[in-house]
C-alpha cells in the first residue's frame, strides 16, 4: 500500500540559551494509510518535534516530506494551512477548544473554513457526535463539559472534515485510565470504521498495547519500529 | 461571507469573555473620546465667549467708516452721507440696534498727570445695546444726568491719571480739517472696568454731541457700531448688506475682518485642540495595543490551535482585528454617552473661568460648551478607524504567529 507519509533524512535543530539542540537527526519513516500507530520515546526524544514537522506546523532544517504524495516540506503560508484544514485533524493533550464557541461550533469550524454548507456541517456534527457519544451536546459551552467529553469534542472536530490523517499528542494524559481507554478504544474503532490514519504521540502504555505499530524514538532517531498489525 | 460572520460572532464572543478587562480598556478609550467631545464643545464655547466678550464690549458685530479713516484716524474722514446710511440700518431688518460715534486721538490731563487716549463720542440710549460699558460701570453712572460735560474712563486711566469720581479731567484733541487743537473740560461721571487693559487704559466716553462739537464736526460721526438680530449673520462675509452699506466712499466690515487678531487666537485653540487629540490618541493608542496584545498572548496557544487546524494567517489577522472593532464599538458607545452626559450638563450650567486672561482678553462670562453633531460623527468615527489602523500591528503578530511555538506545551 502507498504510504501517506514518507520522510526522508529529517532534520530539525533548536537554539536554547546559545546552545543548538539537534531534535531530529536524519529520521526516515513512511506510514501506511490506515495505521494506528503510536509514536513513543522519553521526554525530548523528538516525537512532538516530528508530529509538528510531518504536519507543516514547523519547518525542517533538512530532509522532505510528503503528506499524500504531496510534498509538504516545500508548502509555505496558506498554502500550508489550507493542506492541514483539509487532511490532517489534530488532537492535542490539553483538548485545546474554543472556550466561547459551543461545542456545535467547535466541531464545525474546520468545515466551514472548507465552505462545507451549513445544513451538511449541521448533519455532519450530529452524525460525529453521535460517533463520540455526545448527541445533544452540541448546545453546550465546553467549560460545561468534564475533560473525557471536551476530548470527545476534540476528537469530533479533528475527524468531521473526514482527513486523510489525525495526529494526536498525548491525547490520554490528562484524562483518568477508564476515561483513557474508553478514548482510544473509541478511537480504534473509529479508525477500522473510517479507515483513517491515527499517528499517536505517547508515553501511555494503554495505546502502545492497541496501536498496531509502535515507532520509538530516541535523542531524535528512530531506535525501535515494531508492527503488530491491526 | 459565512466565515466573515463567524469571525465577528467569535471576535464579540472573545472581547466579552475577560468582561473586566474589556471594561477597562473599553472605559479607558471610550473616556478619551469623551475627553476630545468635550474638550471641542469646550473649545467652541471658548470661541464665542470670546467673540462674545470682543464684538459685545465696545466693538459691535460690524462697523461702518469713511473708507481710509481705519488706518489714518483722520479726523475729516466722517461717514460719506450719513442721513442715506442710517436710513438704509433702519430699513434693515438683520440689523437689530446701531450705534454713532465720533472717534478722535487725543490726549487726557488731570492735575497730576497726563495720558493718551481715544476719545470717544457716544449716544448713551444707542451705546447701551452696542457695548457693555455700562455694564461695568464700577462707580458713578454711564451717562444719567443732563451735565453735557459728563466723561465715563476706565478703572486703569483713572488711577493713571491719579483721578477719581467727580475728578475735573481736560480732554484735548485736534479738529477735523484745520488740526487746530481743541480742548474741554470735562468731570468723571463714571468710572468702569472691563478687565481688558487697552479699554481700561485708554478709552474716554464722552456725549456725542460734545464729541461733535470738539472736533468740530457738525452733525457727522466717524464710526457706526451694529448689532445683528442674529448674531451669526455678523459673521457671514457674503452677505449683500456688506457691499450696500459700502457704498459712496464708506467701508462696512464685520468683525471678523475687524479682528483679525481673534483668527490667530483660534488657530491657537486649534492647534490645543490638536495637542489635545494626539495625547489622548496616544493614550488610547497604548490601551489598545496592551489590551490586544493581552488577549493575543493569553489565548496564544488558542491562536495555535486555530492556526493548526487550518486558519489562514489572513483570517488570524481578520480576528484579530475584529477584535478590535468590537473593542472599538464598546468604547464609542460609552464614550459617546459619556461625551453627551458630561458636555450636556456644562452646557447647561456653564464653566467659570470668570477674571481668567486669555490671550488679552479677561473672560466676564461663563462659558458654555456647544454641542455638535460633528463631534458625534467625527472623533467616533476617527477612533474608530484608529483602533483599527492600531490593531493592525497585533493583527499582524497573530497573522505571523510560529505554530509549533504557540502549541510547544502541546502538540
Amino acid at each position: 500500500m502507498e504510504p501517506i507519509i514518507r520522510a526522508e533524512q529529517v532534520q530539525k535543530k533548536y537554539r536554547e540559551d546559545g546552545n543548538v539542540v539537534d531534535a531530529l537527526q536524519g529520521i526516515d519513516l513512511s506510514v501506511r494509510a490506515g495505521e494506528f500507530s503510536a509514536i513513543v520515546g522519553p521526554s525530548g526524544s523528538g516525537k512532538t518535534t516530528f508530529l509538528n514537522v510531518i504536519s507543516g506546523l514547523d519547518t525542517l532544517d533538512g530532509g522532505r516530506v510528503w503528506l499524500g504524495g504531496k510534498l509538504i516540506s516545500a508548502m509555505t503560508g496558506s498554502e500550508l494551512s489550507d493542506f492541514r484544514r483539509d487532511n490532517i485533524g489534530f488532537i492535542f493533550q490539553a483538548y485545546n477548544l474554543i472556550p466561547v464557541l459551543t461545542v456545535e461550533e467547535n466541531i464545525e469550524y474546520i468545515m466551514l473554513l472548507q465552505g462545507v454548507p451549513r445544513e451538511e456541517r449541521r448533519r455532519r456534527v450530529e452524525d460525529m457526535l453521535g460517533e463520540v457519544g455526545l448527541s445533544g451536546m452540541q448546545d453546550r459551552l465546553p467549560t460545561r463539559l468534564s475533560g473525557g467529553q471536551q476530548q470527545r469534542v476534540a476528537i469530533a472536530r479533528a475527524m468531521v472534515s473526514r482527513p486523510q490523517l489525525i495526529l494526536a499528542d498525548e491525547p490520554t494524559a490528562n484524562l483518568d485510565s477508564r476515561t483513557g481507554a474508553d478514548l482510544v478504544d473509541m478511537m480504534a474503532v473509529l479508525n477500522r470504521k473510517t479507515g483513517m490514519t491515527f499517528i499517536f504521540s505517547t508515553h501511555d502504555r494503554m495505546i502502545m498495547e492497541r496501536a498496531h505499530r509502535v515507532i520509538t524514538l530516541k535523542d531524535g532517531r528512530v531506535e525501535g519500529d515494531e508492527s503488530k498489525g491491526p | 461571507m459565512p466565515r466573515t460572520g463567524f469571525f465577528i460572532k467569535l471576535a464579540w464572543r472573545n472581547m466579552l469573555r475577560n468582561k473586566r478587562r474589556s471594561a477597562i480598556a473599553a472605559s479607558a478609550i471610550g473616556i478619551g473620546l469623551a475627553a476630545l467631545i468635550f474638550t471641542d464643545a469646550f473649545i467652541a464655547g471658548m470661541k464665542n465667549n470670546m467673540i462674545h466678550t470682543a464684538t459685545a464690549s465696545f466693538l459691535g458685530e460690524g462697523q461702518i467708516h469713511a473708507r481710509g479713516f481705519r488706518t489714518t484716524q483722520a479726523p475729516e474722514l466722517t461717514i460719506r452721507e450719513l442721513a442715506q446710511v442710517t436710513k438704509k440700518l433702519k430699513d434693515e431688518r438683520r440689523i437689530g440696534h446701531f450705534a454713532l460715534r465720533t472717534v478722535a486721538s487725543g490726549m487726557a490731563t488731570s492735575p497730576a498727570e497726563a495720558r493718551p487716549v481715544m476719545i470717544y463720542g457716544v449716544d448713551p440710549e444707542n451705546e447701551r445695546y452696542l457695548s457693555q460699558v455700562d455694564d461695568t460701570i464700577k462707580e458713578g453712572d454711564f451717562f444719567t444726568g443732563e451735565d453735557l460735560r459728563e466723561l465715563v474712563i476706565g478703572a486703569k486711566l483713572a488711577k493713571d491719571l491719579q483721578a477719581g469720581l467727580g475728578s475735573w479731567i481736560v480732554l484735548t484733541c485736534s479738529t477735523a480739517g484745520t488740526g487746530e487743537i481743541s480742548q474741554e473740560l470735562f468731570r468723571i461721571s463714571g468710572i468702569y472696568e472691563f478687565g481688558i487693559p487697552e479699554m481700561d487704559g485708554g478709552m474716554a466716553f464722552i456725549r456725542l454731541g460734545m464729541g461733535q462739537r470738539m472736533l468740530g464736526a457738525g452733525t457727522e460721526v466717524h464710526e457706526i457700531a451694529l448689532k445683528f438680530v442674529d448674531s451669526r449673520d455678523a459673521g457671514r462675509k457674503g452677505l449683500t448688506l456688506w457691499q450696500d452699506l459700502s457704498a459712496a466712499g464708506n467701508e462696512a466690515l464685520p468683525w471678523t475682518e475687524l479682528l483679525p487678531q481673534l483668527k490667530g487666537v483660534f488657530d491657537m485653540t486649534s492647534a490645543f485642540l490638536a495637542v489635545t487629540g494626539l495625547i489622548l490618541f496616544t493614550i488610547v493608542t497604548f490601551g489598545i495595543v496592551n489590551t490586544l496584545f493581552m488577549s493575543f498572548y493569553e489565548r496564544m496557544f488558542e491562536f495555535g490551535v486555530l492556526r493548526a487546524v487550518g486558519t489562514r494567517p489572513s483570517a488570524m489577522r481578520k480576528l484579530v482585528l475584529f477584535e478590535a472593532g468590537a473593542l472599538a464599538v464598546l468604547s464609542l458607545g460609552l464614550g459617546t454617552i459619556l461625551g453627551l452626559a458630561l458636555t450636556a450638563v456644562a452646557a447647561r450650567t456653564g464653566i467659570d473661568y470668570r477674571g481668567i486672561e486669555f490671550a488679552g482678553a479677561t473672560v466676564r462670562d461663563l462659558i458654555y460648551p456647544q454641542l455638535s453633531g460633528r463631534q458625534f460623527l467625527i472623533y467616533p468615527a476617527a477612533v474608530f478607524i484608529f483602533t483599527l489602523v492600531v490593531a493592525l500591528y497585533p493583527a499582524r503578530a497573530a497573522g505571523k504567529l510560529n505554530v509549533a511555538e504557540a502549541l510547544r506545551r502541546s502538540l
